[in-house]
C-alpha cells in the first residue's frame, strides 16, 4: 500500500469497513436461524444488560443524587457506549488479549497494511453488533425526550463527540491491559474480560459522593467515570462551563496515547520472542 | 491439575482478581452512596447490603457456576472428552472445582479478611445462618451445573449456536440471579417473583440465607425442587443430544 | 522430466539471504507439584532453546528449496523471520531486498505464506468470500484477481467447494483452498510450512504438481518445509537440511544420498530354504522365499553381494532400488541423535 496521504488512507478505511460490513451481513443471513437466533439472543442480552440499573432506577426514583431521567439518561449513555463498541470493535478487536494469548496476531501481521488499520476495520459489525446498541440507544433516545431541555445542534455535536471519547477511552483501556498479553500470552489471555466486566458492571453507576482518592482512581488509573459519569454530567449541566465538555475528549486522547505507546512496547517484544503458542478458537468467527 | 493451569506461567493470572477486588470495592462504595439516609429496604439495611455484595464476590465463581465446557464445544475437543474413562459431567465438575479452589486460596479467603479494613462484617448472620450456608452453597452448585449443561445441550439442538446461547445463560443469570443484584431491591415486586426461578437458586438463595435476609427453609426448599427438577432434564437432553455434540466437534 | 531438471532453474538473482542468523527462545519450565507450580511463579526456571545458530543461507529467484530437519530444527523459525513475524537477535534477513520485520507492510505484498496447521480462511464464509476478502485487503486490481482467481480456481479444482462454508471442507480442500488464497496476489516468493500436513494421496499429488507449474510457469521461488521427504525429493531440486540450529546439509538428493549413506535394496529369490547370509548386508525380512537386504551402496559393490548370494542358493530372480528417502533421513537424523547424546 503506498503512502499516498490521508485522502488516501480514509478512503482505504472506507473500503475496508464496506468489505467487514458485507461479511457481517452474510454471517447473520447464513441461515434464517441464525439470524433470528443472533438477534434475538443479543437483543435479550442487551436488555439485561440495562435492565439492572434501570430496574433499581425505578426502584429509588433515581440513582444517587441523580433523578430517574437523569439516572435514564446516564445508563442509556453508558448502554449506548458498549453498542459502539461492539459495532466498531467485536470479533474480539476489543478483547485483544485474547487474540494476543491464542497466538492469532501473526493473522493480522500477514496482512499489508499497517496494525492500527487492521484493527480499526477488522472488528466493524454493523449487523451481529447492533443487537447491543439498540436497546441502549432507545433508552438514550427517550431519556433525551423526557429530559426536558433544548436540544441544540451544539449540543447533540458535543453528545456525538462525547460518546465517540468514552468509547476510545473504554477501548484504549481494554488495550492498555491487554497489552499484558505480549509478555505473558497466557497468564494474560483473558484480562480482558475481567477488565470488560469491571468497566461495564460500573460504567452506569453515578460517582458523585466517593471519596476523592477513589473518584480520582476512577478518572484515571481506572477510567470507569469517563465512560458515562463525567461527560453526562457535562450533558445534563450538572457540571457547568464551556471546558468541561472537552474534559472527555481530552482523557481520551491521553489514554490513547498510553495505550498506543504501551502496545507499540508489546509488539516490540513480539517481534523478538514470536508466539509458541496458536488456537484457532474464536479467529474469524 | 486444574489448578494449575489456572495458575499458568506468570502472577499476571492475579490481576483478574485484582480487578475484581477493585470491583467490588468500588460497588461497596456505591451501594453506600445510594442508601445513604435510607433505612431497611425491602427487609434489606445497607449492612446487610454490604455482606451480602463482598459474599457474592468471595463466591462468584460456584455461585456463577461456569465450567470449561463452552470452550470444549467451541474448540472441537468435546469430542476427546468422551474417550476418558469418567462421565462427562464429573470431568467438567471436577475441572471446575480446581478453578474455583485457586480462586478461593488467592482471592476469596484475602478478600474476607480484608472485608473489615471496606468496613463490611464478613460474619453471617447468625449461628445457623453460618451452618445452613455451605449446605444452601452444595445445592446451588447443583442447580448451576445443572443449569450449565442443560444451556449446552441446547446449545447443541440449536445447531451449534453456542456464543449466542452461552450469551443468553449469561444475561438470564446476570439478571435473575441475584449475584450482582439483589432480588430484593427489584421494583413491582419482580423480586418476588424471580424467586421462584431456578436462578436465584443458584445465587440469591444461599447469600440471603448468609445475610439472613430470606427464609432458610424455604429457600433451601427451592434449591433441592430444583436439583431434583433439572438433573433429570440435563440427563435427558444431553442423552438427546449426544451424538450431535460429537459430530459438531468434528 | 525429473525433479532436478524441473526445479533448478538457472538462479538469476539472490531473493532470500540469512546472514549469521541467531535466534533463542526462552522457554518457561513447569513443576510438577502445585507447591513448585507457586514457586516457579516467583522465580521460573527458564531453558534456553536456540533455535537458529549462526544460520546462512540464499535462495535464487526461480528456486524450490526444501528445507527439512527433524522436530525442534528450527525450520518454523526460520519460516516466522521470513514471513516478517519474528526479528533475529543478531545477523540479517533480508528478501526482495527488504528487511522482512521493518518493511512488514510493502513486503508481505510480494510473499504468500501458508501454515499446514493454520487456515487464513474465515470459518464461518465461504471460500469465495475469503477469495473476496483477500482481493480488498491486499488491493488486487479487479482484472488481475479475476485471472489468477480463475488460474488457482482451475489448477487447484476448488470449482466444487469454492461456495462452501470453510468449516465444512475436509483438511485437503481446505489445503488447496488455502493455497490458492496465497497466491491470488501473484507473490514472488511462496513460504510453505508443512503443506502437505493430513493430505490423502491425490491431494498431495495435485498440491505437488501445481506448486511445480507455478514455478515453471511463473518463477515463484519457493520455500517448502514438510516431513514427507519423498515430496521434498519429488518437488524441490536442492535441500537444506537444519539439525538444532544449524545447517547441515545445502545440496541436491542425489548428493545426499550419496555422503550420508547410499542406501540400497536388494531384493533376492531363493525359492525354499534359509536366506543367504550377506557380508555387508543387512536382512530387512524374509517370507516365502522372497529376502530383502539393505546395505550401503558406497562401501559395498552389489556384485560381491550377487556373487555370495549366488554361492549359498539358487538365485531365480534379482531387484534392486535406492531406499526411500524418508529412511536415508531417519538415518541421518539418527546419527545426529547419536552425536549429540555422545557430545553431552
Amino acid at each position: 500500500m503506498a503512502d499516498r496521504g490521508p485522502l488516501s488512507t480514509l478512503a482505504r478505511l472506507f473500503r475496508l469497513w464496506r468489505l467487514y460490513a458485507r461479511l457481517d451481513l452474510y454471517f447473520v443471513t447464513r441461515s434464517f436461524r441464525t439470524f433470528v437466533v443472533w438477534y434475538v439472543t443479543d437483543m435479550i442480552f442487551g436488555v439485561s444488560a440495562i435492565s439492572g440499573m434501570l430496574l433499581l432506577a425505578e426502584r429509588f426514583a433515581g440513582i444517587g443524587v441523580w433523578n430517574k431521567e437523569q439516572g435514564l439518561f446516564l445508563l442509556g449513555y453508558a448502554a449506548t457506549v458498549t453498542g459502539l463498541l461492539e459495532i466498531f470493535f467485536g470479533f474480539n478487536v476489543a478483547f485483544i488479549s485474547r487474540r494476543l494469548g491464542r497466538g492469532q496476531f501473526d493473522h493480522t501481521l500477514i496482512q499489508p497494511q499497517p496494525v492500527w488499520m487492521a484493527l480499526l476495520t477488522e472488528g466493524f459489525t454493523p449487523f451481529a453488533g447492533s443487537a447491543t446498541l439498540v436497546p441502549g440507544a432507545a433508552l438514550l433516545a427517550w431519556a433525551i425526550l423526557h429530559l426536558h431541555r433544548t436540544l441544540s445542534p451544539g449540543w447533540l455535536a458535543m453528545l456525538l463527540v462525547s460518546l465517540v471519547a468514552s468509547t476510545a477511552i473504554f477501548l484504549a483501556f481494554q488495550y492498555a491491559l491487554g497489552s499484558l498479553a505480549f509478555w505473558a500470552p497466557r497468564a494474560a489471555e483473558e484480562i480482558n474480560s475481567s477488565s470488560a466486566n469491571l468497566m461495564g458492571q460500573l460504567k452506569a453507576f453515578p460517582l458523585d459522593g466517593l471519596r476523592v482518592l477513589l473518584m480520582g482512581g476512577l478518572l484515571t488509573v481506572l477510567p470507569v467515570g469517563f465512560v458515562a459519569w463525567a461527560p453526562c454530567r457535562y450533558l445534563l449541566g450538572l457540571t457547568p462551563g464551556f471546558r468541561a465538555g472537552f474534559a472527555t475528549p481530552l482523557a481520551a486522547l491521553l489514554l490513547g496515547a498510553l495505550a498506543a505507546l504501551l502496545f507499540a512496547k508489546g509488539m516490540s517484544h513480539y517481534g523478538r520472542t514470536g508466539s509458541q503458542r496458536y488456537s484457532s478458537f474464536g479467529h474469524r468467527r | 491439575m486444574a489448578a494449575a493451569g489456572q495458575i499458568g506461567e506468570s502472577p499476571l493470572f492475579l490481576m483478574d482478581y485484582l480487578l475484581r477486588f477493585l470491583r467490588v470495592a468500588l460497588l461497596l462504595s456505591i451501594w453506600r452512596l445510594l442508601f445513604a439516609g435510607r433505612g431497611a429496604v425491602s427487609g434489606m439495611t445497607l449492612p446487610a447490603l454490604l455482606t451480602y455484595t463482598l459474599i457474592a464476590e468471595a463466591f462468584a465463581e460456584p455461585l456463577l457456576c461456569r465450567t470449561e465446557i463452552v470452550w470444549a464445544f467451541w474448540d472441537g475437543s468435546i469430542a476427546t472428552r468422551f474417550l476418558r474413562p469418567m462421565g462427562l459431567f464429573a470431568q467438567f465438575a471436577a475441572d471446575a472445582f480446581g478453578r474455583w479452589s485457586v480462586g478461593f486460596a488467592v482471592f476469596s479467603l484475602p478478600l474476607l479478611l480484608c472485608a473489615p479494613l471496606l468496613g463490611v462484617n464478613p460474619l453471617p448472620a447468625s449461628l445457623m445462618a453460618g451452618l445452613l450456608f455451605p449446605v444452601s452453597l452444595a445445592l446451588s452448585i447443583s442447580v448451576g451445573l445443572a443449569m450449565e449443561f442443560i444451556f449446552m445441550a441446547l446449545a447443541v439442538l440449536f445447531e451449534g449456536e453456542i456464543y449466542a446461547i452461552s450469551r443468553v445463560r449469561q444475561a438470564l443469570v446476570v439478571l435473575l440471579s441475584g449475584a450482582f443484584l439483589p432480588l430484593a431491591l427489584m421494583p413491582w415486586g419482580l423480586g418476588k417473583i424471580f424467586d421462584w426461578l431456578p436462578f436465584a437458586a443458584m445465587a440469591s438463595a444461599p447469600l440471603r440465607i448468609y445475610t439472613g435476609t430470606g427464609r432458610p427453609a424455604w429457600l433451601l426448599a427451592t434449591q433441592l425442587g430444583w436439583t431434583l427438577l433439572l438433573w433429570p432434564l440435563a440427563s435427558w437432553l444431553w442423552r438427546i443430544s449426544r451424538e450431535r455434540m460429537v459430530s459438531y466437534g468434528g | 522430466m525429473d525433479a532436478r531438471a524441473r526445479s533448478v532453474i538457472p538462479a538469476s538473482d539472490t531473493v532470500v539471504e540469512l546472514a549469521g542468523v541467531r535466534k533463542t527462545f526462552r522457554q518457561r519450565q513447569r513443576a510438577d507439584s502445585l507447591s513448585g507450580v507457586f514457586r516457579n511463579m516467583l522465580r521460573p526456571a527458564i531453558r534456553e532453546v536456540a533455535a537458529l545458530q549462526d544460520v546462512s543461507l540464499r535462495i535464487g529467484r526461480g528456486e524450490i528449496v526444501a528445507y527439512a530437519g527433524p522436530n525442534g530444527a528450527g525450520k518454523s523459525t526460520t519460516v516466522k523471520l521470513l514471513a516478517g513475524m519474528l526479528a533475529p537477535d543478531s545477523g540479517t534477513v533480508r528478501a526482495l531486498g527488504m528487511d522482512p520485520m521493518r518493511e512488514r507492510v510493502r513486503y508481505v505484498r510480494e510473499i504468500g505464506v501458508v501454515f499446514g496447521q493454520r487456515t487464513e480462511l474465515w470459518w464461518d464464509h465461504s471460500v469465495a468470500t475469503s477469495f473476496e476478502w483477500k482481493r480488498v485487503v491486499w488491493d488486487i486490481p479487479r482484472d488481475r484477481y479475476e485471472r489468477m482467481a480463475g488460474f488457482v480456481k482451475e489448477l487447484l479444482g476448488l470449482d466444487e467447494f469454492f461456495h462452501s462454508l470453510a468449516r465444512d471442507l475436509s483438511l485437503g480442500q481446505r489445503m488447496r483452498a488455502d493455497l490458492g488464497l496465497a497466491l491470488l496476489h501473484e507473490p514472488q516468493i511462496l513460504f510453505l510450512d508443512e503443506p502437505t500436513l493430513g493430505l490423502d494421496v491425490l491431494a498431495k499429488r495435485t498440491t505437488l504438481g501445481f506448486i511445480q507449474d507455478l514455478n515453471r510457469e511463473r518463477q515463484v521461488t519457493v520455500m517448502v518445509t514438510s516431513h514427507d521427504m519423498s515430496d521434498l525429493e519429488q518437488l524441490a531440486g536442492r535441500i537444506v537440511m537444519i539439525d538444532r540450529g544449524r545447517i547441515a546439509y545445502d545440496g541436491d538428493f542425489t548428493r545426499l544420498r550419496r555422503e550420508f549413506a547410499d542406501r540400497r535394496v536388494l531384493i533376492i529369490e531363493t525359492g525354499e530354504g534359509l536366506p543367504p547370509k550377506l557380508d555387508g548386508a543387512a536382512l530387512v525380512r524374509s517370507e516365502g522365499g522372497r529376502h530383502e537386504y539393505a546395505f550401503d551402496a558406497a562401501r559395498v559393490n552389489i556384485a560381491a553381494l550377487l556373487a555370495q548370494a549366488a554361492e549359498q542358493a539358487q538365485l531365480l530372480d534379482v531387484e534392486t532400488h535406492r531406499a526411500p528417502i524418508d529412511d536415508v533421513i531417519a538415518d541421518i537424523y539418527e546419527k545426529w541423535q547419536e552425536k549429540s547424546n555422545v557430545g553431552r
